[in-house]
């Protein structure tokens, strides 16, 4: 099987490490790895993000051992001290976590104990071996969460009932990030837990430091996320579970029920929210009645996303708008255990719409995909064209919309032709920015 | 110069004794490099930067009708992420039909780094060809095949009969040197070695399909062509005011490297000058056009600012002998320029700058920053070698201005900017948000989408010098509200104290 991927969707494993540590609040990434490393990373994670910005100390800031040649030759652990040395000096931090490139970790560097030195000297530096060929932005994230969850969170044996911990969006791959946190958040809020999400509006290290004492992890993804919240089980007895990303009022349903059954909340007050955040979103919703109902509002879509997004907003288009989403192309690399966990999120929808899902990480594969599903014209006087239509992809796939003559919403990284700053998609509210967008682009013309 | 016959070109650190470490004053700093005194110097806190892979694909991510194939981890190339979307517009402006940048990773993982990583290459090239039936198909090389030792030539040679796109490999390792700049070698290498005819092969194709009369006509175009060797740095409209000055002495342009189709290369020898704008960007393919193909060169200076605009065209008038037709355009073209300047010199006066770019750029931009009434503070170039001497010689009080040296390094310049606290900060794009955040009023330049070079380029910039001088709140109030990762006790140190000068 070919291995290459034509214009691929992530990043490396430093990558997703980098994108991951650049948004913990007061955390200072060192890098490990040859000079480029970190100047290529820093453009994928601001222009192809919504213009995310350096942030506290990213972008071109990024502590780097700019190891070259002749630290290949000979090592590069001597170099790795010293730039730990001199950042303590010079950046202002809260941890310090030094990430590796490729290169170390072929030549075998040991940057785990080199960092280990430092942290025995009571400096807060952590290390994790993050070369880019161990896999994509995904296993960074995960590589990351996992080494803070095992060796930063503090170990505590009391666990208070209604505080829980929520993961598996992975930030800056998710370029809502911020705002999906922020909505989940208030959103179980209101069915009585405080949350650390640790990428939080308004949340510190603390927050991180302190989430052992969580009851319950709740995961929002059936892939990311997954491997730390197995190491957070064993070494702090939190047990997880999987209530996958929402995305309005249907799915939003499922997720408040799915963590309200895990977590023993009292049924009463879960469907009490439900039914107080759906008579809002719907008294917004009902706004669209006309214009729906008036101008045709329905659509057949394609959606190409990450296992997150996917079914999710197929999910929305279809339950929700009540859209066609025909095709769905998911672009993450997968193994086939993880393929089939996924196929099922689009198995029970309400609308009985059931998408075509395909796995595929090449870009220019969408259209081979479409063509396959939905047949071309073959100069018929009557035919069944896929029309109208909408695309929710990444800003990669305008060009394929544009070749359908679908309008295109850039949702799934990359985004290059957005600015995002707390806009959020999920949930309720989330939902209600997401038919902004969506139908935004529809009276465009008017 | 001769390195054709290599598959890779030497490192800028053993070509050109290029430094990309320096503090101090400029004077100095061309004394050192005259001595050759810079290679070496390093840093001991460094913060990250660009490596040649991502310069090399700056430049081949714009080349029309091509399929980029990076080899190596799927973190490679991932800036293209970011990039993909406006270079196609860019692209459109050379050629409407313009498909825009197409790249695939080879997507080396752990079992490549155990068995090598040349099948992933060679099902990558066959793809492209297939998928995108491209003119060229251009692989920049990553680290990891470098270090675990792919022959990545051997893969292309073994593959080349059976595709029509010309493979053009470059080896720009990111490992191999720490001057950004060596990707400009590696870049012309692979077009030199790929793209541009033998001169054997070319001359004969000539013979079989030209008549006497056709051949002396070409001959007589070909004596008034020069090639002006854009970057990919700076805009279409850059570009059409180069072809602005030059058609006024009558000479037609090629215009290569970037935005050029594949094909363009072959036209390369049928110039009777090459015309560089940067000299650390061209230096290698000039010379080696000279050495295969006799064509000589200009390499002097970079048409940015009114010094070095009429510099840049009378030494092309006087390779031509034009230099009364050129005396008469720069005459016509200075006086309308200071007309026009003249409302903006009171708003200009004694106003501090501190200016960051490549070398040459920055160099240039100062002599312009002053020519419009501006007090030059500080300078910032991303590395350092002989090319910028002469213009640095020429720069007033070289003796009192802090030159730093430094791709990026976004620490020094927070010290810099903290202590000399200009009011204006000029910035080559993509690295100027930190000067932002310090509240200092920011203009980007070397945009693709403005105008900077010759004449027009001084006007215009003057314009938007203005505009942002106007109303610099937006900086302002992040400076008020943002703060940087440094210590405070950072701003009290000297901003080159982990520049270690121990190994020189």
């Amino acid at each position: 099987m070919s291995k290459f991927i034509e214009r691929p969707r992530y990043l490396c494993t430093l990558g997703g490490a980098i994108a991951t540590l650049k948004v913990l609040p007061r955390v200072v990434p060192i890098i490990h790895a040859a000079a480029g490393c970190g100047g290529n990373i820093a453009n994928a994670l601001h222009g192809a993000s919504g213009y995310l910005g350096s942030g506290y100390c990213a972008g071109l800031a990024l502590p780097s051992s700019n190891i070259y040649e002749k630290d290949i030759v000979f090592g590069g652990e001597e170099r790795l001290t010293e730039q730990i040395t001199t950042t303590l000096e010079v950046i202002d931090g809260d941890l310090y976590f030094v990430v590796t490139g490729c290169m170390v970790d072929i030549i075998g560097d040991d940057a785990v104990a080199v960092a280990k030195r430092f942290h025995q000297d009571g400096k807060p530096v952590l290390a994790a071996e993050t070369g880019g060929f161990k896999g994509n932005s995904y296993k960074g994230y995960d590589i990351v969460l996992s080494k803070l969850f095992a060796d930063f969170v503090e170990k505590n044996p009391v666990k208070e009932k209604n505080v829980v911990n929520l993961f598996g969006i992975v930030p800056i791959q998710d370029v809502f990030w911020k705002g999906n946190l922020n909505t989940l958040k208030a959103l179980l809020e209101k069915i009585g837990y405080e949350v650390n999400s640790f990428f939080g509006e308004g949340e510190t290290l603390e927050n991180l430091k302190y989430a052992g004492a969580a009851s319950f992890n709740i995961l929002v993804s059936d892939v990311y996320g997954v491997e730390p919240a197995k190491i957070f089980e064993e070494t702090h007895g939190v047990p997880y579970v999987i209530a996958t990303l929402p995305i309005g009022s249907a799915g939003t349903e499922r997720f408040l029920r799915t963590v309200g059954e895990a977590l023993g909340t009292e049924k009463t007050l879960v469907e009490q929210v439900i039914a107080e955040e759906k008579a809002r979103y719907y008294s917004y919703i009902e706004r669209l009645a006309d214009v729906y109902n008036d101008l045709d509002f329905q659509r057949y879509s394609v959606v190409v996303a990450d296992v997150n997004y996917a079914p999710a907003l197929a999910r929305f288009l279809a339950d929700d708008l009540g859209w066609l989403p025909e095709l769905v192309v998911i672009t993450d690399v997968l193994t086939e255990e993880e393929q089939q966990l996924v196929e099922a999120r689009f198995e029970d929808f309400t609308s009985g719409i059931r998408p075509k899902v395909v796995f595929d990480t090449n870009t220019s594969n969408v259209s081979k995909h479409f063509n396959a599903s939905w047949p071309r014209n073959n100069n018929d006087r009557y035919f069944d064209s896929f029309s109208p239509a909408f695309v929710l992809g990444s800003s990669l796939d305008r060009d394929f919309a544009s070749s359908i003559g679908a309008p295109h919403l850039s949702v799934s990284y990359p985004v290059s032709n957005r600015v995002v700053l707390d806009r959020a998609y999920v949930g309720y509210r989330g939902a209600l920015s997401l038919v902004e967008d969506i139908f935004g682009l529809l009276v465009e013309s008017r | 110069m001769d390195y054709i016959k290599d598959k890779a070109p030497p490192v800028r650190e053993d070509r050109l004794r290029a430094c990309n470490a320096y503090g101090g004053s400029c004077n100095n700093l061309v004394e050192q490099s005259q001595k050759g005194c810079l290679n070496g110097i390093k840093r001991t806190f460094s913060q990250t930067q660009g490596c040649q892979l991502n310069l090399s694909l700056a430049i081949l991510n714009t080349i029309r009708d091509a399929v980029v194939i990076v080899h190596g981890p799927l973190g490679c190339g991932g800036a293209n992420l970011s990039v993909a979307g406006i270079n196609k517009n860019f692209q459109q402006l050379r050629d409407s039909n313009a498909r825009g940048l197409l790249w695939v990773n080879t997507n080396m993982g752990e079992s490549e780094v155990i068995n090598g990583g040349e099948n992933n290459l060679r099902d990558a090239i066959l793809h492209a060809e297939k998928e995108f039936r491209p003119s060229a198909i251009i692989i920049v090389n990553s680290c990891v095949p470098a270090i675990i030792g792919d022959d990545i030539d051997s893969v292309v040679e073994g593959v080349q009969g059976e595709i029509k796109a010309k493979i053009v490999p470059v080896h720009c390792e990111g490992f191999k040197t720490k001057i950004m700049a060596s990707a400009y070698d590696a870049v012309y290498h692979g077009i030199l070695r790929n793209l541009i005819p033998e001169l054997d092969a070319d001359a004969v194709s000539k013979q079989d399909n030209k008549n006497q009369l056709e051949e002396l006509q070409e001959k007589y175009r070909m004596s008034r062509t020069v090639n002006v060797l854009n970057v990919s740095s700076m805009s279409r409209v850059d570009e059409y005011e180069l072809v602005r000055l030059l058609k006024a002495l009558d000479l037609n342009l090629n215009i290569l490297p970037c935005y050029a189709h594949p094909e363009d290369f072959l036209k390369a020898t049928e110039a009777a000058l090459n015309v560089s704008i940067c000299a650390t960007h061209d230096d290698y393919f000039v010379e080696h056009l000279k050495t295969k193909y006799n064509i000589p060169f200009i390499l002097r200076t970079i048409p940015v600012g009114v010094k070095y605009t009429n510099r840049w065209i009378e030494d092309i008038a006087k390779f031509f002998g034009l230099e009364e037709e050129a005396q008469r355009f720069i005459a016509q073209e200075t006086k309308l320029l200071e007309e026009a300047l003249e409302p903006y010199r009171a708003l200009f006066k004694g106003k501090r700058v501190v200016i960051g770019g490549g070398e040459i750029r920055v160099v240039a931009n100062a002599e312009l920053l002053t020519y419009l009434g501006f007090q030059v503070v500080g300078m910032r170039a991303y590395h350092y070698d002989q090319f910028a001497d002469e213009m640095l010689e020429e720069v007033a009080e070289s003796d009192k201005v802090p030159f730093n040296v430094a791709t990026g390094q976004p620490f020094e310049q927070a010290n810099l900017l903290a202590n000399l606290k200009p009011d204006l900060y000029v910035g080559h794009v993509n690295n100027n948000g930190w000067a932002g955040k310090q509240g200092i009023p920011v203009l980007p330049i070397f945009h693709q989408s403005n105008i900077f070079l010759g004449y027009t380029g001084v006007f215009e910039f003057a314009r938007r010098l203005a505009r942002v001088l106007r109303n610099s709140s937006f900086n302002r109030n992040l400076g008020e509200n943002t703060k940087l990762p440094y210590f405070e006790n950072w701003y009290e140190k000297d901003a080159f104290s982990y520049i270690d000068e121990g190994n020189v």
